[in-house]
């Protein structure tokens, strides 16, 4: 009874932001412009990524549509067109958050890498849905902004977003007041300034990265890849499950260009150490030892395998990194650890040449 | 109900003896069991395991007579902790572990014979013996169903696995193993949750559970079952593994003599991946992107070894240039190989096996494919720009499990038992062809039958009755189906209409 409630509340209110986003974007429409709210869009924490799940993906990267996802970055010319047939963009996405979550990395990235294309891939479908709305919402939300700003200050930051319709063609019937919802509950809030790159850099996707990241990011495209607070699977049975191992590795290793960064943090000791074995790396760096496992473990690793394509980077680099800093205080998981008192291990490696055939 | 159904061969090969200087002896394998028959006269020679051996013969009907063993290979069944204690005090080894043999090759010169028994997922290395019996060299059971097994170099073995890894060992394991493998997974058995990373009551009142339970266990700690032998895992898909295949390239730079190892791998999930050969596995080469539906086959023909033909889910097979991942061709098979159903709606079909050989005088250079539950063997000529030309298809009497070419002929093995074109109908009394075999005749594209005097001893001999329970026949048919015909299990089914790929 009391879960079908919620069912019927969370469809009524996704309709509601369905149709707020679908209409075009006004003056009058900004009032009601609000973040969507988490609380509809909850989802258990784990998916299982064996399984096959109905996903979309692209053939190959070489497939991938992305001009709906980055409108303002779609080439000017029609006839750049991918082998699918749809637009080209004038840069490639080179920023990927595996398993995004809620997209607070993204959005916390999105004004530190302004000229950068960022996408989120998470395989919750409904957390998927919620991150979409709330870029949208934000990017809607800044072209506003930037269209009553730009009639006093002239200086805009680039790119400029796809033109907004001056006025609003369809208001809202729920329309309320411009004053905050009282009854939201998340602290979320709008940025009251405009935002380089006014969120038009980021997206995010439905995907099981762990099967499919090869069909979305050709050989050496990424920059950057962040693993954010990665499900910690802690049975031994399930660690296949895990989102770093030596095998994955290999994959990163494969999307991510020589010198390109792969980011990681997580809030379990235990699985800081699995990252760094599992990257080549056995000396304890860190104060503290970690749990008996890892201490073992940390005597007999060798750099051989995917760990040769990585080399750790140093404290001073990490510490001067603003990427990290976003990683540690903006993701949602981020807060919750610093909410909770816990800890938070990060890792970054950066992706060597590959060595000469043998 | 007397029937007499019995197993049709599920493969076949032909092996040198031990010490031998051709490939003249045919091992075919039936439910349960291997045989070897002489090449030229077709007299079963013997058969592993023997009788009275201390590996017990599955009855034939071992299957089906002990529910307990039923069931879909490699599912895991649970196990009651009392009944498995009892288990392991007068280890049940009497009873087969296996129902069925579903690989069999060799290492490229003939010497070994490797085989892979079902359910207990054990690797076997043979050498046939003057008298044609087996001589087990090796038993290794892997952690995981292998899907495939190929060769590299030194006759290294390469097989990928249901759990998306792929291993490499030596052919002949070494008399001492090194010391077990420690895997991070193995190392890290303290519990990696603690009270500043798990928060609801119900996760932290699981945690001082398992504390407790940790800190009791600690005396009696379990033996690994890790294989013990080397192997090594050399790269890994996210995804059941359909096929693997090593292949070898000249260098490009033209003052090296140095050629470059390579492995392929192909997987459920659409994915062809190329990948260095060790110890450089972890290097992605490239992807080969272009099917819409599961891979199931790789084959890349010795005579020409920069290109790569793969098969699946798709009504096309596809000719790569696999070292760039391009793709050169797509070869249509539906119209050849099966009709539109009752409904009129193409039945979807998947590739069970490509084989390649040379034929004839001039050398032809021919690509066998066989299609899951189907009759027609569709040969083709693959041109020097990567074309394939179709032959004739050639018509046999039932659905073709496996195929060998030997000399100038090829062997095909035949499904005496289901009804040909259907995966799950029975005939309704058994065909006692085995094998046919096929020639091509001179200066055309044209395939003819032959019937020499090995096809029909073999045939006349026959191999294990198939013995089902009365009553519960329906359901052991069922399994025994599954145990040949699994590939289109592989297939997605998304929501109706809705396509998987865009």
């Amino acid at each position: 009874m009391g879960a079908t409630a919620k069912k019927q509340k969370r469809e009524v209110y996704r309709n509601k932001v369905a149709a707020a986003t679908s209409a075009e974007v006004g003056d009058v429409a900004l009032a009601d412009l609000k973040l969507p709210q988490k609380k509809y869009y909850r989802q258990r924490a784990h998916a299982n990524p064996f399984s096959d799940h109905l996903l979309k993906y692209p053939l190959s990267p070489a497939h991938m549509d992305w001009s709906k996802h980055f409108p303002a970055f779609v080439n000017p010319d029609p006839t750049q067109t991918n082998l699918a047939g749809t637009r080209k963009l004038l840069r490639d996405v080179e920023v990927v958050d595996i398993g995004c979550g809620f997209g607070g990395l993204l959005v916390g990235l999105a004004p530190v890498l302004p000229d950068s294309l960022m996408v989120g891939m998470e395989i919750r479908v409904q957390v998927t849905e919620y991150l979409t709305n709330r870029i949208k919402a934000l990017r809607a939300q800044q072209a506003l902004k930037r269209q009553m700003t730009s009639t006093s200050t002239p200086s805009t930051p680039a790119p400029e977003p796809s033109p907004a319709p001056a006025t609003a063609s369809e208001t809202n019937p729920n329309s309320k007041p411009a004053t905050p919802d009282p009854t939201v509950d998340d602290s979320e809030v709008f940025p009251n300034s405009l935002i380089p790159g006014g969120y038009q850099n980021i997206t995010a996707i439905r995907a099981n990265t762990m099967k499919f990241l090869p069909n979305f990011f050709a050989r050496g495209q990424l920059s950057k890849i962040f693993i954010c607070f990665p499900d910690p699977h802690f049975k031994a049975r399930k660690h296949k499950a895990r989102i770093v191992s030596e095998t994955l590795n290999a994959e990163y290793a494969y999307a991510l260009r020589p010198g390109g960064l792969l980011y990681t943090i997580t809030d379990v000791e235990e699985y800081h150490y699995w990252i760094l074995r599992h990257f080549g790396y056995g000396t304890p760096v860190e104060k503290g030892q970690g749990p008996e496992g890892g201490e073992e473990g940390l005597e007999e690793v060798k750099r051989e395998g995917s760990a040769e394509l990585f080399e750790r980077v140093s404290e001073e680099e990490i510490e001067k990194d603003e990427c990290v800093r976003v990683m540690k205080d903006a993701t949602e998981e981020g807060k919750k650890v610093a909410r909770n008192k816990g800890n938070k291990y990060v890792a970054v490696f950066r992706r060597k040449e590959n060595p000469e055939w043998v | 109900m007397a029937q007499n159904f019995q197993h049709p061969f599920q493969c076949i090969h032909f092996v040198k003896r031990k010490n031998g200087e051709s490939r003249n002896v045919l091992v075919a394998s039936a439910g349960a069991r291997l045989f070897s028959y002489a090449a030229e006269s077709g007299q079963r020679l013997s058969s592993w395991p023997l009788d009275g051996a201390d590996i017990a013969i599955p009855d034939a009907n071992g299957a089906g007579s002990n529910p307990e063993t039923e069931g879909p290979p490699g599912k895991k069944r649970k196990v009651d902790p009392a009944e498995q204690k009892k288990n392991g005090d007068a280890p049940a080894k009497k009873t087969p572990a296996w129902t069925n043999i579903p690989i069999l090759t060799s290492t490229p010169d003939g010497e070994y014979l490797v085989a892979l028994t079902g359910e207990d997922k054990c690797i076997r290395v043979f050498q046939i013996e003057e008298d044609g019996s087996f001589q087990q060299l090796s038993e290794r059971p892997m952690p995981k169903r292998p899907s495939a097994i190929k060769f590299m170099e030194n006759n290294d073995i390469l097989t990928g696995d249901k759990f998306g890894d792929v291993w490499s060992m030596p052919l002949i394991p070494s008399a001492e193993p090194r010391p077990a493998p420690k895997t991070p997974a193995q190392r890290s058995t303290a519990i990696a949750a603690t009270n500043l990373t798990v928060h609801t009551a119900r996760n932290l009142k699981s945690l001082e559970m398992q504390i407790n339970m940790k800190s009791q266990q600690q005396e009696h700690k379990k033996a690994s079952e890790k294989p013990v032998f080397d192997h090594d895992l050399l790269l890994g898909h996210v995804s059941l593994l359909t096929d693997v295949a090593f292949a070898s390239l000249p260098s490009p730079d033209p003052s090296s003599t140095k050629r470059r190892n390579y492995i392929l791998s192909a997987d459920k999930d659409e994915h062809i991946r190329v990948s260095r050969s060790r110890p450089q596995a972890h290097i992605i080469e490239s992807q080969c992107f272009g099917h819409t539906a599961f891979v199931s086959k790789l084959c890349i023909p010795e005579w020409a070894p920069e290109l790569l033909i793969s098969g699946g889910g798709d009504p096309h097979l596809i000719v790569w240039k696999w070292a760039t991942g391009e793709l050169l061709h797509t070869v249509p098979l539906a119209e050849q190989g099966s009709e539109a159903d009752a409904e009129g709606q193409p039945k979807e079909i998947a590739v069970r096996g490509i084989w390649a050989a040379t034929r004839g005088a001039d050398s032809q250079r021919i690509i066998f494919v066989a299609l899951e539950g189907n009759p027609t063997l569709l040969p083709f000529t693959l041109e020097p720009n990567g074309s394939m030309t179709p032959h004739k298809p050639i018509q046999t009497s039932g659905n073709i499990l496996d195929v060998e070419v030997h000399m100038n002929t090829v062997l095909v093995s035949v499904d005496c038992i289901r009804a040909p074109g259907s995966t799950q109908e029975w005939r309704s009394a058994t065909s006692t062809t085995l094998l046919e075999a096929f020639q091509l005749k001179q200066g055309t594209t044209e395939w003819e039958s032959v019937s020499d005097q090995m096809l029909g001893t073999i045939n006349a001999t026959g191999t294990v009755p198939v013995g089902l329970t009365e009553g519960a026949e329906e359901k052991e048919k069922e399994a025994l189906n599954g145990v040949l015909y699994g590939l289109e299990n592989l297939r997605k089914h998304g929501w109706a209409g809705e396509e998987t790929v865009f």
